[in-house]
């Protein structure tokens, strides 16, 4: 997974000129370094739980944490529970994109529609989804549904923003040539704007996929009946600091595992954006 | 017969803040043969471009009727097709699926535009860059891609825009004798603007010429170099004569308008 900076900041960001006193690495010289990094955060970690420099029950030790791990795969805990999240996220998340995309689009082509609904939409940003969640449960119950909505609401809003923005990007020059060929209003929006926002909606993705995973597991710990949230509020409950650290492992994976997806189909569907 | 006419073509546009109208073309007419090579020179500002527009149909005149074998030209239709000094490829697609654009909106199916495509990236030179994105070529290679996008849909008249406005000069010269080469198979007519007077004269049959603000025909000229024609022309005495014989026209329509003091006033395409 490499961290070159998005489409976006790349075409923002001057190019940096290479500075002298701080020549640029190899990247598997800054794979290597990224690796050491981590492993003497896990060997500093090891030692000072499990000597008990400080409280062990507090902040456990790696070793430990494989050990919670292992239990709680091999007694199907984590499964039966990271199913449940993974259903929640998948309920909500694809709805957003397809209802998000063409909000996003709509507010791209219609300025009255954008006018109407882009004070609703700057608030909404930055406001904590979670707020939300009593009346959610009030609405769609303590299960898998509210869950659902919580992911679709968070993962939303981003998608909007993006996909608007990157239709009101798209360059005039294609627009033009699409024109003079003689397209239809739709071929240009489908020929036209969606594939030249694309980038940009994949961009949007990627920070819907954080934002979304953050609120389902809030949703999940505030009140569930199953899910990672809930497991992670039960264990914070009995003092198990291993098994907690196994649950951020997990949902943090989840986040990683999310957006590596994300610009996988990115380089599949834009490989003129991801190469350039 | 002619195949393209244009008949006392009239365009004012309205300044939207001062409600001033600005004449950007006045009394335009003149015919173009079937098979005809017509440049069209003038100093930046003159609606050179404006008139391109015009004829595609993507502007619609004050006043004045153009017309394309007799019938009324209404709206942008593939019998004619553009050529822009930008390129406007779409950057998203391939060499091939740019090509293919014109040939998709007219609703041919898959296999025979692809078909069609390879043809054409073929005769422009790139078929070994068939599967590249636009950002990997340079501006000559974009501009073959934009030259193959517009044939491809058979046009009756080729319209070029500056085509090769944005390249520097020795590609200029090498991309206008491939232009002619390209020409001399099927002798499509083409109307090509441009400010390059060298380029005017070693393309054109006949070159027109015009003032600025507003944009009106100061004179025809027709070109009487055989072809086809080598780059050397460019050369021989009689190529002096002509170039001189427009740059006269040019430098004195440059200073009556005075539009080297206001700067370019070419208004942008409408949407």
């Amino acid at each position: 997974m490499s961290s070159l900076p998005s489409q976006a900041e790349a075409r923002l960001a001057p190019r940096a000129a290479p500075r002298a006193f701080q020549r640029a690495l190899q990247p598997w010289m800054r794979a290597i370094v990224g690796v050491g990094g981590v492993l003497v955060f896990l060997v500093v970690w090891q030692i000072v739980g499990s000597q008990d420099l400080i409280r062990s029950d507090l902040i456990s030790y790696p070793t430990e944490v494989l050990r919670s791990l292992y239990a709680m795969v091999a007694s199907g805990e984590l499964w039966a529970n990271l199913s449940v999240t993974l259903q929640e996220f998948v309920l909500g998340f694809f709805p957003a994109i397809v209802l998000g995309v063409a909000l996003g689009l709509a507010f791209a082509l219609s300025r009255r529609l954008l006018y109407l609904f882009d004070p609703l939409f700057a608030a909404l940003y930055t406001a904590p989804m979670i707020a939300f969640v009593p009346v959610l449960v009030v609405w769609f119950g303590v299960g898998l549904v509210s869950k659902a909505v919580m992911v679709f609401l968070s993962a939303f809003i981003p998608i909007v923003i993006n996909t608007r923005t990157g239709v009101e990007e798209v360059p005039e020059a294609p627009i033009r040539a699409l024109k003079a060929f003689g397209a239809s209003r739709w071929q240009i929006i489908a020929k036209g704007l969606l594939p030249g926002a694309l980038p940009a909606i994949m961009a949007g993705l990627r920070l819907a996929v954080g934002r979304s995973i953050v609120s389902l597991v809030a949703a999940e710990m505030y009140v569930s009946v199953r899910g990672i949230g809930r497991l992670v509020q039960v264990y914070s409950t009995s003092d198990r600091a291993a098994e907690i650290f196994v649950l951020v492992l997990v949902i943090s994976s989840l986040g990683f595992l999310g957006v590596v997806l994300i610009r996988r189909i990115e380089a599949y569907v834009a490989p003129w954006s991801a190469a350039r | 017969m002619s195949q393209l006419a244009l008949d006392r073509l009239h365009l004012a546009y309205e300044n939207q803040a001062t409600g001033a109208s600005f004449l950007a073309l006045s009394e335009v007419s003149f015919k173009v043969e079937r098979g005809e090579f017509v440049t069209i020179v003038g100093p930046s500002g003159c609606g050179k471009s404006t008139l391109l527009m015009l004829i595609a149909a993507l502007l619609k005149p004050t006043s004045g009727a153009l017309s394309l074998n007799d019938r009324p030209i209404s709206q942008p239709g593939s019998d004619r097709a553009l050529v822009f000094q930008d390129f406007a490829l779409l950057p998203w697609r391939t060499v091939l699926a740019n090509v293919e654009l014109g040939l998709e909106l007219k609703g041919v199916p898959k296999d025979k535009r692809r078909e069609a495509a390879r043809r054409y990236v073929q005769m422009v030179g790139l078929r070994a860059f068939e599967n590249s994105f636009p950002h990997q070529l340079s501006g000559g290679m974009r501009q073959r891609v934009g030259i193959a996008r517009a044939l491809s849909v058979e046009p009756e008249v080729l319209l070029m825009d500056e085509p090769f406005g944005a390249l520097d000069a020795q590609i200029r010269q090498v991309m206008a004798s491939e232009l002619l080469r390209i020409w001399e198979r099927d002798r499509k007519t083409i109307l090509f603007v441009t400010h390059d007077i060298d380029e005017a004269v070693y393309l054109a049959d006949r070159i027109i010429v015009m003032s600025a603000s507003p944009g009106r025909i100061v004179k025809e000229i027709k070109v009487d170099f055989p072809r086809p024609r080598e780059l050397a022309i460019r050369n021989t005495p009689e190529f002096t004569l002509y170039r001189k014989q427009i740059w006269d026209l040019l430098e004195e329509q440059i200073r009556n308008s005075g539009s080297w003091e206001q700067g370019d006033v070419e208004p942008a395409v409408a949407s």
